[in-house]
């Protein structure tokens, strides 16, 4: 076996504590900063992950897919991320209303769940357990983050790992939709990021802050 | 070649209309290429219906269920072109804000709402449909106000999350069909997912889930209580003919989408599980939006919440199913949408003139403003389902499937919300058409763009409230034909 065989192996085996290790480390990240270089290395170990499958699958097409992740998701985002900081001059903290104890609680919480709920559908979809609670409980790690951060930031950022929990649930159960459809996919992320940074500026110059939850003036 | 006519029109177009600074002529390129895009569509909907489906290449198709509602957008897109070409005339030359970036938005919204009916593929639909959001998100905000804001904002992120639910459920979908041995390519195509229905049948579980996560993402696009908290102030902050595209047309094309998935479901697991979900999100959306209607104080948040009300009553005809069921949704989501752009259009007449679309506010309106009051009569008794309107034929059909298959507590609710609704339309209307008007606003009348757009939506209630064309009810059938 070569060296790249045994790397497969690895990523393919350990992948999934990693992934739990970022949803940790981001429910006790204190500034956007720090949360959005957890995304980062959240995507590029479901990069590698995308490039061992299609290592030892043999299916040229997701090599294609994985040189996207990398790209898009590893590279690209947190970059536009840290340019958004920059140009909005926000107020670095992520302003939880959560404190971290309770959020590490909440995770932990989350990665039991996951299990406990993967667990019945395992056998059905013939897939270990570790990287399908892995996805689940990234989608419900990104739904925690949209919730419990004030900063509209910090919501873009919660859809995006809830959105990495669905590509790998997609990846791990069929390794990954057709090519056509997954490229639409990384279009719409690209749209929708772009329409949600223009969005963040509009609300930064008509209410000169950006804290979503005080963003309540229609009602009823 | 003809299916890709209706889909290269608006990208250009909306290309095109962006290079005309002069606002006039912005807004005669727009209606232009509205008319020919129009008839694109006017010729795949006959297409359809003379020759039968059409398909193009491996991810666009059009049959029965796609020409019905393509020819629900053609009308409804073009009375919105018709209005918005004098809604726009105070508009300024803002950054962002300028008829031809509205015109130009329109017309990727519709070019997206349009892809959605015509998608042969699941995964396509999926990324259309999440399209429609990215392209009206900007024309939800277009007026840069705190309100315009927080709703573009809100908009955004709650369809986006929602409509992330149903790519999960696209996905375990596939993933079931790639299971029951479809070949990964075509596992997500419609036509052999229904061929392949029965097969699915091995893993109940998986289809079901599936479902699950479908209904709640698509129905936050159509607004199904509890996912419905963008839809009010969404509706309100737009600009007005994007308040009627969205009630009339984008709520139409999510629950498409929810009839396509529903079909598939029926048929592998059996109509049971998906109908009993439809019912429970169409009479829960009834209710809550029949009773909220009775609070509102801002006009086009009450057209609002009765849009949810009638997406309830067209899922309540899905969910019975059975042919008059069916028949009914189908004839509802026609009927609706015509109906409520008429409301809008009165609405945003009404703010044009007085300034203000809060019900307390509106005063008299009938001596001050004689056309458009005849409008909301004519809206708002259509709305509440009354004869000899068009929405009574097809609420009365849903009735009597209702009635047929003993669903007595389903019908009983279904009573209740209506007549709720009908003293809620009441009380808010009398205030408004009624008293004594405000002294500073003078009388005014339709401008002739108005006009137009106002007298064909109230002819085409009035009208199929009579009699249901012949070919029109061919088309519905052939609609139905492709669901059952």
């Amino acid at each position: 076996m070569g060296l790249v065989g045994i790397a497969t192996e690895k990523i393919l085996s350990s992948f999934s504590v990693f992934l739990f290790l970022t949803i940790l480390l981001l429910a006790v990240a204190r500034r956007i900063s720090t949360s959005v270089l957890l995304f980062g290395l959240q995507s590029a170990i479901i990069a590698a992950e995308v490039f061992a499958t299609a290592f030892q699958e043999k299916l040229p097409e997701v090599y294609i897919v994985g040189a996207l992740v990398f790209l898009i998701k590893v590279v690209g985002i947190p970059r536009a991320f840290f340019l958004l900081v920059k140009r909005l001059k926000t107020v670095r903290d992520v302003k939880a209303s959560t404190t971290p104890t309770q959020s590490v609680f909440i995770a932990a919480a989350i990665i039991y769940l996951s299990y406990a709920a993967v667990h019945s559908y395992g056998g059905a979809v013939h897939v270990p357990d570790d990287p399908l609670a892995a996805a689940v409980s990234l989608i419900l790690t990104g739904a925690f983050l949209m919730v419990s951060r004030k900063k509209a930031l910090m919501q873009m950022l919660g859809l995006l790992v809830l959105e990495n929990g669905i590509f790998l649930a997609a990846l791990i159960t069929t390794f990954g939709m057709p090519l056509v459809i997954e490229i639409g996919i990384f279009f719409d992320i690209l749209m929708g990021l772009l329409l949600m940074g223009i969005f963040t500026f509009r609300i930064s110059d008509t209410f000169e802050h950006l804290d979503v939850s005080k963003l309540r003036r229609l009602r009823g | 070649m003809l299916l890709l006519l209706p889909l290269t029109i608006p990208v250009f177009g909306a290309g095109l209309i962006l290079a005309f600074h002069n606002p006039r002529a912005a807004t005669r390129t727009a209606l232009v290429l509205g008319g020919v895009e129009i008839a694109a569509l006017g010729a795949v909907v006959w297409q359809v219906h003379a020759h039968g489906e059409l398909q193009q290449g491996r991810y666009l198709r059009a049959d029965g269920l796609s020409a019905f509602f393509l020819m629900g957008i053609a009308i409804v897109s073009g009375l919105v072109l018709i209005y918005a070409s004098g809604y726009l005339r105070h508009m300024g030359e803002g950054r962002f804000s300028s008829p031809r970036w509205f015109y130009a938005l329109v017309f990727l919204f519709l070019f997206t709402m349009i892809s959605v009916c015509l998608s042969a593929n699941l995964g396509l639909l999926w990324i259309m449909m999440e399209g429609t959001t990215l392209a009206s998100a900007l024309l939800v905000g277009f007026y840069n106000t705190e309100g315009a804001v927080e709703a573009g904002w809100k908009y955004l992120i709650v369809c986006t999350v929602g409509i992330a639910f149903a790519l999960f459920g696209t996905i375990v979908l596939y993933l079931a069909a790639v299971k029951a041995g479809i070949h990964p390519a075509s596992a997500l195509d419609w036509v052999s997912l229904m061929d392949a229905a029965p097969r699915l049948r091995l893993d109940p579980h998986l289809v079901k889930l599936a479902f699950v996560f479908v209904i709640v993402g698509y129905g936050t696009k159509i607004g199904f209580v509890p996912m419905h908290s963008w839809l009010p102030d969404a509706h309100a902050e737009a600009p007005t003919p994007i308040s009627a595209l969205l009630s009339a047309v984008l709520l139409n094309c999510a629950m498409y989408a929810l009839m396509r998935y529903d079909a598939i479901v029926s048929r592998s697991v059996g109509p049971a599980f998906p109908h009993v979900l439809l019912l429970i999100f169409g009479v829960m959306s009834m209710v809550v939006a029949g009773l909220l209607i009775l609070v509102q104080r801002n006009l086009k948040r009450l057209m609002a919440y009765s849009s949810i009300e009638h997406m309830g009553i067209i899922a309540i005809g899905l969910g019975l199913g059975g042919p008059l069921g069916l028949f009914g949704a189908l004839l509802h989501v026609f009927n609706h949408s015509v109906a409520k752009s008429l409301l809008f259009f009165s609405a945003g007449n009404v703010r044009h003139n007085l300034g203000t679309l809060r019900i307390d506010e509106i005063q008299g309106i009938s001596r001050t403003m004689p056309q458009t009051t005849a409008a909301l009569l004519v809206g708002g008794l259509a709305i509440v389902g009354l004869p000899p309107f068009s929405l009574f034929i097809s609420e009365f059909a849903i009735l009597s499937e209702a009635f047929a298959q003993a669903r007595y507590l389903v019908v009983t609710l279904f009573l209740m919300v209506l007549s709720v609704v009908f003293g809620g339309f009441a009380f808010h209307f009398f205030r408004m058409l009624g008293g004594e008007p405000d002294r500073r606003h003078e009388n005014s009348k339709l401008i002739p763009s108005e006009f137009i757009a106002m007298g064909m939506a109230a002819l085409c209630v009035l009208f199929f409230g009579a009699r249901i064309p012949h070919a029109f009810s061919l088309l519905l059938r052939e609609a139905v034909a492709v669901l059952r």
